[in-house]
């Protein structure tokens, strides 16, 4: 988020990205944002927050009103076909030809690869429980989602990048799909990043976590780094809090006589002594998941 | 010998996986449930198992290394070392605990001594 130099030829990097639709409704509003090699970032952002705008931005399928999109270092919107050939995406709305055979469009979309790993789409396909023989056009939205996904695979891309990609998943599917997404982390070589409104999903499987509000990165950090920073202090004094009390980097604030509720950024023992010192009370620190997390950043 | 994954992660809790690794396997290093010379299951194991990003326990594995609670030893993964070191990650792990404990006692400006005093038969109490 900041001016920090950032290592040459990241997978998906942004710069001061601004996407505006129309004269004023700002999508984007002054991204700086890169997603490190062999990370597993998780995009979290409410409806409407601009994921799909972001991502579509950054894949170089939307042209930024300013600043500059790069994939492996090259200009998102003048892709080199080599460039290309290492992304897999996995958009929102699938559309595929609804008159094909599985079968017939798995070989369809290999063809466009000069490396096709028939091995693993057939694996997957196998697991998944996709009939190559059926028509694409009669498969369940699950189906179909899996479909897109072992396409999206098949020349086993560098960066893989998938928008909402367990929205219309059913909770077995779902599981499903994060153990999948697992398996290709493993060998630490793939970037994968995901959008998703749904933050138990994040939580298994990502690294790293990106927060989108508004058009903007909130937070760009290590998922762990998140947990381990922002806390809720439970604050009891022995005499009323007076309105002054205050906490550093504190991101939601609630007295009430006696006692406070406050939420912090970067917990740390110093500021949970200062506390117990300044106003002679007893400070429990509660942890937060991540959902938990969210909606204190978002309430604040 | 390589104990099986006898851990559990709630993903949706606010303690982050890597942490929640590390409590765990120290506990069970600490009540002799993994004895010093075991190794830890794989990490590829693990994270298969609790179906957690193989990241996370990598770094659950190399802070517990810092630790000094487990070594690695090339080609065959990481070593819970031996009792000496057991005792010190006792120690460590309760004094969290103790520092609250002397927090509470000075902010109701109890003495140390009535401290100790207090906590000490239910020490025996346990041991009973």
């Amino acid at each position: 988020m900041s001016d920090a130099p950032i290592a040459p030829r990241a997978p998906l990097q942004l710069r001061r990205v601004h996407k505006y639709y129309g004269a004023s409704v700002a999508a984007l509003d002054g991204v700086d944002w890169s997603v490190p090699a062999g990370s597993v970032v998780g995009l979290l952002g409410q409806n409407a927050a601009g994921k799909t705008t972001l991502i579509k931005t950054a894949l170089g399928l939307l042209r930024p009103t300013r600043g500059e999109a790069q994939i492996f270092g090259e200009d998102a919107w003048d892709l080199p076909a080599a460039v290309k050939a290492r992304i897999g995406y996995v958009p929102q709305v699938i559309t595929l030809y609804p008159w094909l055979r599985v079968r017939q469009l798995i070989n369809y979309t290999a063809s466009f690869y000069p490396h096709w790993n028939d091995e693993l789409v057939r694996t997957l396909a196998l697991n998944w429980a996709i009939p190559r023989e059926e028509k694409v056009g009669n498969l369940s939205v699950g189906t179909l989602q899996k479909l897109a996904i072992v396409l999206a695979l098949g020349h086993e891309p560098e960066l893989l990048v998938l928008d909402e990609p367990a929205a219309s998943l059913d909770p077995g599917a779902r599981r499903d799909f994060l153990r999948t997404i697992l398996d290709i982390a493993a060998d630490g070589r793939r970037t994968i990043l995901f959008s998703t409104h749904i933050t138990s999903d994040l939580e298994r499987v990502a690294d790293r976590v990106a927060i989108l509000r508004a058009g903007k990165i909130t937070y760009d950090g290590e998922l762990d780094e998140l947990k381990d920073s922002v806390k809720r202090l439970h604050v009891t004094a022995e005499a009323p809090l007076p309105p002054t009390f205050s906490v550093p980097g504190t991101v939601r604030l609630k007295i009430e006589g006696n006692e406070a509720l406050v939420s912090v950024r970067d917990v740390s023992e110093k500021i949970v002594d200062d506390i117990r010192r300044n106003y002679a009370a007893t400070v429990g620190v509660q942890d937060l998941n991540l959902e938990d997390i969210f909606l204190e950043l978002h309430h604040a | 010998m390589r104990p099986a994954v006898s851990i559990h992660v709630s993903p949706n809790s606010g303690v982050p996986i890597y942490r929640q690794l590390m409590d765990q396997l120290r506990a069970q290093v600490a009540g002799g449930r993994i004895a010093a010379g075991d190794f830890l299951p794989s990490v590829r194991q693990v994270a298969e198992e609790l179906q957690v990003n193989p990241m996370t326990v990598s770094k659950a594995y190399s802070l517990l290394e810092r630790d000094g609670i487990v070594e690695l030893v090339r080609g065959q993964g990481m070593r819970v070392k031996d009792i000496a070191t057991n005792g010190k990650v006792r120690r460590e792990a309760i004094l969290p605990l103790l520092k609250q404990v002397a927090a509470t006692a000075k902010q109701l400006s109890l003495k140390p001594e009535q401290v100790i005093a207090q906590l000490k038969p239910l020490l025996e109490e346990i041991e009973r």
